[in-house]
């Protein structure tokens, strides 16, 4: 972190990114708290905790950025550096597609393409061994769920699962 | 004698058929996610969490239970035969134990750690059996400031212990505590935090955060890098240590045993502290320091007794306090309200059965793991060469699952997902989870003793600097917060910071 001053007082400083959103959450928390009446020492109210770890949380995100401001800290570059950085934005397009076709498509219809879609896209699996990992596994884990816990998976609207 | 009668009653529902499955079924996916990296403990208690509904309160926790001190033996396969910690109190059992795996030393090595491992955790039982009961007839007298002040350290103690910037950690801390407070305040009936929508009334489950965090942010970030292996091919033999190992090692494990067992006791502490800190210690007490991390069996020795002990000392807070020490601890809590049980001074007393039941039936898991780790290791093996690429997106279909079954609600799927992503980024801005996740879990039970407290002292602070207990645990609290100023205990914190608070 020391060796990076010359990115001093600049705005690509991861570190002081991260202060500003401790300090943002902080201030929210504050907000929050007030909002829901902070009660009386004798008789604290719903939003009493809520108000003073808002508070904690402003100093500590405060000083945070004084530690930013004053050491400097690595651009946000140089914590992806000799990173695969697609890789995981992959995974998390992939994840939240699943995440909006879950409750649409049903548990069977979703989580196919995205075994398909991870053992593809990453460290490619050839096709010949990631078809049947992706059919098997989902389909053997809603079998066990369905048949043996008797726990039901979302099925979507044409109601497969 | 009573705790003769206790024990003998344990063991009678230890033995249970029923109970023996379970704790084979804990023991052995415990050493399986030890072995395997890229998912630890936490993960596969959050995910076999919903399970434990099926059975009885006993069976389940008596699993949980197993696969916590499970991945303690199975960690230490991958650390000494692949040099990729299974979980994280393993990481100090790479340095040396590859090492003496590269000079044709795998076998002692495992073996070593298998004994030390079962040493250390039957060890670490016996005193579980002794200082529970004890703790928890004083315990009964602690008030709720007591209990504030006591989870205020733990939290204080896990920040302290976190790797990096402590006010990153205390930040952590403190958003745990607000995402804590999300639902129904439990004394006004007051939805708090929750945007209107229904699904956040009773708050978020814990299960899809510790998903999020642990499981699907460790998955984004092994994908950033292709992972290599350094898997040992040679044929392992002669597991049974030889009489120069023993003898090396014999110091190293009991020093390690207690070391680990008081440190697990510690709130924030835990398994990953112990074994660090026994390394350094086996390291300053030889006269040949200059071996260590160039395959010496003292380095493999105390951390993995440390670990164990740590493992079985870590139930002595919750089982007699109901304060989880550290995340894991904070996953069985879940376990025993989910049962409708509340872990605490009273457990002992009203629920007899229970409690010895979980400490018989660790020593069974005890003598199972070490009967099952020595003739499966070339299991084991063979396991870890399962590719990185086909493993991770099993463990995300295993994950979503894990978390669908929790609540039969797909709201928490989409709650472990933005945990997910946003665990990864905390990551990479050097935020740790841990604090976080613990806080979360103790966030609810902290604000409910502070107003408790101040309820009943009338408004009065002094109340937490008369008692005893509150005083001395709130100005130690106040030593760990201020002591990072002072350079010589940042030093040492630096030294015995942790990747994971587990």
């Amino acid at each position: 972190m020391s060796n990076n001053s010359n990115v001093k007082f600049r705005f690509n400083n991861s570190e002081l990114w991260g202060g500003l959103i401790g300090l943002g959450l902080g201030l929210f928390v504050i907000r929050s708290g007030l909002k829901l009446k902070l009660g009386t020492i004798n008789d604290p109210g719903s939003g009493y905790v809520l108000f003073y770890t808002g508070i904690l949380m402003c100093l500590f995100a405060a000083s945070i950025i004084v530690a930013s401001l004053t050491e400097g800290g690595p651009t946000f570059g140089s914590r992806w550096e000799n990173a695969r950085w697609t890789k995981p934005l992959i995974v998390i397009a992939c994840l939240t597609a699943f995440a909006f076709s879950l409750d649409t498509f049903g548990f069977l219809l979703s989580s196919i393409p995205l075994m398909v879609l991870l053992l593809r896209l990453i460290d490619p699996v050839r096709w010949s061994l990631a078809i049947p990992i992706a059919v098997i596994a989902p389909l053997g884990m809603w079998w066990v769920l369905k048949r043996l816990l008797l726990i039901q998976l979302p099925s979507g609207i044409f109601e497969i699962g | 004698m009573d705790t003769l009668i206790n024990v003998a009653h344990g063991f009678g529902i230890a033995l249970l058929p029923v109970n023996l499955v379970y704790c084979f079924i804990g023991v052995f996916i415990g050493t399986l996610v030890g072995v395997l990296p890229g998912i630890g403990p936490i993960s596969a208690m959050s995910l076999l969490l919903p399970v434990t509904l099926s059975g009885t309160p006993e069976s389940g926790i008596i699993m949980m239970a197993g696969i916590y001190y499970g991945s303690m033996y199975g960690g230490s396969t991958t650390s000494i035969l692949v040099n990729i910690p299974g979980e994280a109190a393993s990481v100090v059992t790479c340095i040396d134990g590859h090492q003496m795996a590269k000079q044709g030393r795998a076998g002692p090595a495992l073996g070593i750690s298998a004994f030390g491992s079962f040493i250390a955790g039957t060890f670490a039982l016996v005193a579980l059996m002794l200082v529970a009961p004890s703790l928890a007839s004083v315990a009964i007298a602690f008030g709720p400031a007591d209990y504030f002040s006591l989870m205020a350290l733990g939290l204080v103690v896990l920040t302290f212990l976190t790797q990096g910037s402590m006010a990153k950690a205390l930040l952590m801390a403190c958003i745990g505590i607000v995402l804590g407070l999300i639902g129904l305040d439990s004394i006004t009936a007051q939805p708090r935090l929750t945007f209107g929508r229904i699904e956040l009334i009773d708050g978020i489950g814990l299960v899809p955060v510790v998903m999020g965090l642990f499981g699907v942010a460790e998955v984004l970030l092994n994908t950033e890098q292709i992972i290599k292996r350094d898997i040992i091919n040679a044929k392992i033999t002669q597991l049974f240590p030889s009489k120069e190992d023993w003898k090396a090692s014999t110091g190293p494990v009991a020093r390690g045993t207690i070391l680990g067992f008081f440190l697990g006791i510690l709130p924030g502490g835990g398994a990953v502290i112990s074994s660090f800190a026994s390394y350094a210690l086996e390291k300053r007490l030889s006269k040949t320091p200059e071996r260590f991390g160039n395959g010496a069996i003292e380095g493999v020795a105390g951390p993995e007794a440390a670990n164990n002990a740590a493992a079985g000392g870590a139930f002595i807070p919750l089982m007699t306090l109901g304060i989880p020490p550290n995340v894991v601890m904070a996953l069985l809590l879940g376990a025993f309200v989910i049962h409708g049980l509340q872990p605490g001074p009273l457990l002992i007393t009203q629920n007899p059965g229970l409690f010895w039941g979980i400490v018989a039936s660790m020593y069974i898991g005890n003598v199972m793991l070490l009967v099952l780790n020595l003739p499966l290791i070339g299991m084991w093996v063979q396991l870890l060469k399962l590719p990185y690429n086909i493993l991770f997106p099993l463990i995300v279909l295993f994950t979503i699952i894990g978390v669908y079954c929790s609540s039969n609600n797909v709201f928490d799927v989409y709650v472990m997902i933005a945990f997910g992503v946003i665990g990864y980024f905390m990551r990479k801005l050097g935020y740790e989870p841990a604090p976080l996740v613990l806080a979360f879990v103790l966030g609810p039970m902290l604000e409910n003793n502070l107003r408790k407290s101040l309820i009943l002292s009338q408004g009065d602070l002094m109340t937490f600097v008369t008692r005893p207990i509150s005083a001395t645990c709130l100005a130690l609290a106040v030593v760990l917060l201020v002591g990072p100023l002072l350079p010589s205990l940042r030093k040492k914190r630096e030294l015995v910071a942790l990747d994971e608070g587990v």
